[in-house]
């Protein structure tokens, strides 16, 4: 499905921000990016949908060669992969249902962007996942007006509108509180399972890694230095990824304390 | 009695001294100066030809003037409204069609959604309908298209493409790139990305232009109409060459009356706009 082979990006002198880094992704569920800030996490999603062009190496996804594509292709490969951001970028001040109908700006014409008329497959499915993420009642609520975890649920929606083969999660959770983290992080892995799309997100919290991935991939000073199951991941392997003296205490959740965190979901 | 000045008991006067510290601190540099203007002046008025006889002669016929403006004459009031109505019917067209392509031009001269060709040609553009004032467009477009009010349409709106277009386009370079990058995410393409990565976050600046440059277009499409591009300006500099002093100041009265109208409506609905 997807496979990255020796993806190299250098922005400038000095050390790479990801070298000769290889990763295939087969199956569906959560793989998680977990590495220090600057490890590379972010620009390797960015290099897999091109909003960060790569200086080398190979991006398969299901056969297609996608690091050279240009224009109609490009956009048409993209339109395939979803994302989901730390800020959420919503479109502020359109609506809950315009935002997620946004994730069909890639199949549908300009005329119908323009007047709003979107097939109704895609109002739809657009419906759908509202529900799925417990937003129907906010429809033609503008974007601004929910709280975090509210607009990164719709950030949710959008990107499984795309119809996506893989959809890449860019600290979905760093802007949220403890337990709507929790909450967000359980979408995604439900709608991966049910959806069959693999999720490749990047956490800096490791106990959410080890909870919600089936996979953990661990990045350090742009190269890749652990690969496997959450289970492996042992001090040992932590203090090889994070480096031993800066380790991030407040990186590691303790989610017994976390129950008190206000929920931000109005009425 | 002590006074007020006496110092405090048991501490004789320090005999300090204060003075505010010059603006300029060397004293040629100041001096220098300060004769410089003194110079320039002198000079100027000795090259200045200004014949008071001439001032004097001028005072009693600017009276006159004002006398004969007095009480001002609404009598050919048709003749007033069919031009304060070409002059609303101008801006309002004007504005139209300058507001719709400021869009396109603004589009093309953001430096972070644009191409560097595109962008210097659009940048273009709005420095070449900035640099001339409206009353010189005003005249190219009158010997172009001939006197009436399609050369004050022209002419507005060109005016409002420099304005309306120069701030949009800086209006789109301050926008949250996040929400940019969310649209080419999906694989929207560059039109359908302005539509909904860049438009709705600069649509209230927009708005606000408009109104403004209504307001604009306005009080500049009386000017224009003096260098014969129709409207209530045409009006009025025919009124002067006429000698028709009193219509002329009734003319005036109308402009000053419809442009504090609205500045106070385009001001009450810009306040309300968020």
């Amino acid at each position: 499905m997807l496979k990255i082979t020796k993806l190299t990006k250098i922005y400038g002198p000095g050390r790479p921000a990801l070298y000769e880094f290889d990763l295939a992704i087969d199956e569906p569920g959560l793989t998680a990016i977990i590495g220090p800030s600057g490890a590379g996490k972010s620009t390797l999603l960015r290099c897999i949908n091109r909003l960060v062009e790569p200086t080398s190496g190979s991006i398969e996804l299901d056969g297609v060669e996608i690091t050279k594509l240009k224009g109609a292709a490009l956009r048409d490969v993209r339109r395939r992969i979803g994302m989901i951001f730390q800020s959420f970028n919503l479109i502020d001040r359109l609506t809950v249902m315009e935002n997620v109908l946004s994730g069909r700006l890639g199949y549908v014409s300009f005329w119908q962007a323009l007047t709003r008329r979107f097939p109704q497959e895609d109002i739809d499915r657009a419906y759908y996942l509202l529900e799925r993420v417990g937003l129907a009642h906010y429809v033609n609520k503008r974007a601004d007006a929910l709280s975090g975890g509210e607009r990164q649920r719709v950030g949710v929606a959008r990107a499984l509108m795309q119809d996506p083969k893989i959809i890449l999660a860019d600290e979905p959770t760093a802007s949220l509180d403890p337990k709507t983290s929790i909450q967000i992080m359980g979408f995604l892995k439900e709608l991966s399972e049910e959806f069959s799309i693999p999720v490749l997100v990047n956490l800096h919290n490791v106990e959410l890694a080890r909870r919600y991935s089936r996979r953990v991939v661990g990045l350090q000073g742009g190269r890749k230095v652990f690969d496997g199951n959450p289970g492996a991941l042992t001090e040992d392997v932590l203090d090889a990824i994070y480096g031993t003296a800066d380790r991030d205490p407040e990186g590691v959740l303790t989610l017994e304390s976390s129950t008190a965190a206000p929920s931000g979901v109005a009425g | 009695m002590s006074s007020a000045a006496t110092p405090p008991v048991g501490r004789p006067p320090s005999g300090r001294l204060w003075h505010k510290p010059a603006a300029i601190k060397n004293p040629w540099l100041r001096w220098g100066l300060i004769a410089a203007v003194v110079a320039y002046a002198y000079w100027a008025y000795t090259f200045m030809p200004i014949n008071w006889d001439r001032v004097a002669a001028g005072l009693p016929r600017a009276a006159r003037i004002i006398n004969t403006a007095f009480p001002p004459d609404f009598a050919r009031w048709q003749l007033l409204y069919s031009g304060v109505l070409e002059s609303i019917q101008m801006a309002l067209v004007a504005t139209l069609l300058g507001v719709a392509l400021s869009v396109v031009v603004a589009v093309m001269a953001a430096r972070n959604i644009a191409p560097v060709v595109i962008y210097w040609f659009g940048r273009a553009i709005i420095v070449l309908a900035r640099s001339l004032h409206p009353v010189i467009v005003a005249i190219i477009f009158v010997k172009a298209v001939g006197f009436g009010p399609l050369a004050g349409i022209l002419t507005l709106t060109v005016y409002s493409v420099g304005f309306v277009g120069k701030l949009l386009a800086e209006a789109i370079e301050e926008i949250d790139r996040g929400q940019l990058e969310a649209i080419v995410s999906t694989g929207a393409g560059f039109a359908k990305t302005v539509l909904y990565g860049v438009f709705p976050q600069v649509l209230p600046r927009l708005v606000g232009l408009s109104i403004y440059q209504t307001d604009s277009n306005l009080r500049a499409s009386a000017i224009v109409g003096i260098a014969g591009a129709g409207g209530i300006g045409n009006t009025l500099s025919s009124a002067f060459r006429r000698f028709d002093y009193d219509f002329a100041f009734a003319i005036l009265l109308v402009i000053i009356g419809l442009i504090l109208v609205s500045e106070a409506v385009s001001g009450r609905i810009r306040s309300r706009l968020t």
